[in-house]
């Protein structure tokens, strides 16, 4: 027959810290980048006189929005470069070369949020932008932000564009000529939770 | 690239000039610093848009790989330092490279694609492969010479600058040619000097002498190029396989008919052998070229037709 002893007080704080690390959070709300119906495309100048177009096929981030201290939100999203794809094989295989992106040295661009802020329809958000090995600090613009349920899984959506110099990540100069060294990138982003 | 071949040049003759006797141990020091020289210059001229520290694998070639082979060739070639001793460092530095060339990759994150036996086995089997190199054709530049084995080395570093450029990495191949201008040059010095100082050079078999250097930059020049290709840039296996073994053909002179014909046939047996199979894998990496990247060429060809051709390369592929 088991025997119930008295647990010691050592024990019983052991057992509530736990149960308090353990307590969900209700501040903010964890979303999942939703590749189905999201998109991280980029256009660069070409010759100077017209654009590509291009975008990522496998992008993931997560989105963590606290509504009632905005400053608490925090967004990340990681791209994968070996994804680049601008409709043109021929051009993709050489864009993940070393030349551009260099695919197998630096797998992903990414952007981790440092500070957010409310702002109206959105948030400005600043973080640290990694792209070809190199970080720079960027603030951008993030538009939206809408709840929408359908079927017991939430969304919310933001969308923004940011324009950088591809030679202020490291890229070769030399290589910066038919192509321009400015690139646009647009996020559409939705996110899920369920 | 002249200015670099020239500078090794100069700076060949220039040591030679300052030497009142020159030994086997002498020369070879001149020839490391000659192509270290040269390869500085050459580099710079080029561009290449290196970074400290090194990001890429084009960095760490040039700027870790290439240096640590110019040192341990400096010590291999001191007097007192025994020859146990520079093989253990050489093998040491062959089985580092592909170590040092993958840091920080995709290859090294330990990813379902490339769990850690595989990178494990690519890194060992890629270190023993360029050991297998540079000790064999070491091994047969001191048994017979001839500085037709530094033009068989050449003619494989520019013809896999050649292939790695035609898979797309421009500035990978653009690399070779610092590589192949310092190393001609040297060589020819050298045989220049042992031709005409033969007063002042104390060394056993002059008309058949190869520096050791020599060599060893040309075969781990060889292999960081083709590894870089490959690893980095889209040269495939097979190809790259072929170009840094193509150079051990040499080794085919050495069978009884051929090893006792005048040194010109030799030569000239050697580098037909070699050149063989990297004319093949050229051709076939044109066709491959043509076939890829042609469509985006075509369209654009009226527009830079006065750029140098890896700047023609680079901007119309895009």
């Amino acid at each position: 027959m088991m025997r119930f002893l008295p647990a010691p007080p050592q024990m019983l704080a052991f057992i509530a810290a736990l149960f308090i690390s353990c307590t969900p959070t209700f501040g903010a709300d964890e979303y999942d980048y939703d590749l189905v119906h999201s998109s991280v495309s980029f256009k660069a100048r070409h010759l100077d006189i017209g654009w590509i177009h291009g975008r990522f096929n496998d992008v993931a981030g997560k989105f963590s929005i606290d509504r009632e201290d905005p400053s608490k939100s925090t967004f990340s999203l990681t791209i994968k470069t070996d994804s680049v794809d601008t409709a043109n094989k021929a051009r993709d295989k050489h864009l993940r070369q070393p030349d551009y992106f260099d695919t197998k040295q630096y797998p992903t661009i990414e952007f981790k949020t440092t500070s957010t802020k409310a702002i109206t329809g959105g948030y400005e958000v600043t973080g640290d932008f990694t792209m070809h090995g190199t970080t720079n600090k960027i603030t951008i613009v993030l538009m939206g932000g809408k709840e929408h349920s359908f079927k017991d899984v939430k969304r919310v959506a933001f969308s923004t564009e940011l324009a950088l110099k591809r030679s202020d990540y490291g890229f070769d100069k030399n290589a910066i000529g038919a192509i321009g060294d400015k690139a646009l990138i647009m996020i559409d982003c939705e996110g899920v939770r369920k | 690239m002249g200015i670099a071949a020239t500078t090794s040049v100069i700076v060949v003759m220039m040591m030679v000039a300052m030497s009142r006797s020159i030994n086997e141990n002498r020369l070879n020091l001149i020839c490391i610093v000659g192509i270290g020289v040269g390869l500085v210059i050459g580099n710079a001229v080029l561009a290449l848009n290196l970074s400290w520290p090194p990001h890429n694998g084009l960095d760490r070639l040039l700027l870790v790989i290439i240096p640590t082979v110019l040192i341990v060739e400096l010590f291999a070639g001191v007097n007192r330092f025994p020859p146990a001793a520079a093989w253990s460092l050489r093998i040491i530095l062959s089985l580092a490279t592909p170590r040092i060339l993958l840091h920080d990759s995709v290859y090294l994150s330990l990813s379902d694609a490339w769990p850690a036996w595989r990178a494990i086995t690519t890194i060992g089997v890629c270190g023993l492969g360029l050991a297998l190199a540079w000790s064999l054709l070491s091994w047969l530049s001191r048994r017979r010479g001839g500085i037709s084995i530094s033009f068989a080395l050449c003619l494989a570093i520019q013809c896999s600058g050649a292939a790695v450029m035609l898979a797309g990495y421009i500035k990978g191949g653009a690399a070779a040619i610092p590589f192949v201008a310092t190393l001609l040059a040297v060589t020819i010095a050298l045989r220049v000097v042992t031709k005409t100082a033969t007063s002042r050079v104390k060394i056993e078999k002059p008309d058949h002498y190869l520096a050791a250097g020599i060599v060893g930059i040309g075969v781990v020049s060889l292999f960081g190029l083709l590894f870089v290709g490959h690893f980095f840039g889209d040269i495939s296996q097979t190809p790259a396989i072929t170009m840094l073994f193509a150079p051990l053909l040499c080794w085919v002179t050495e069978i009884p008919p051929l090893r006792n014909r005048r040194p010109w046939f030799v030569a000239s047996c050697r580098l037909a052998l070699v050149a063989i199979p990297l004319i093949i894998i050229i051709i076939a990496a044109k066709r491959d070229f043509d076939r890829e990247m042609s469509p985006l060429l075509e369209n654009m060809s009226s527009n830079n037709r006065t750029l140098p051709m890896s700047h023609q390369l680079s901007q119309k592929a895009i």
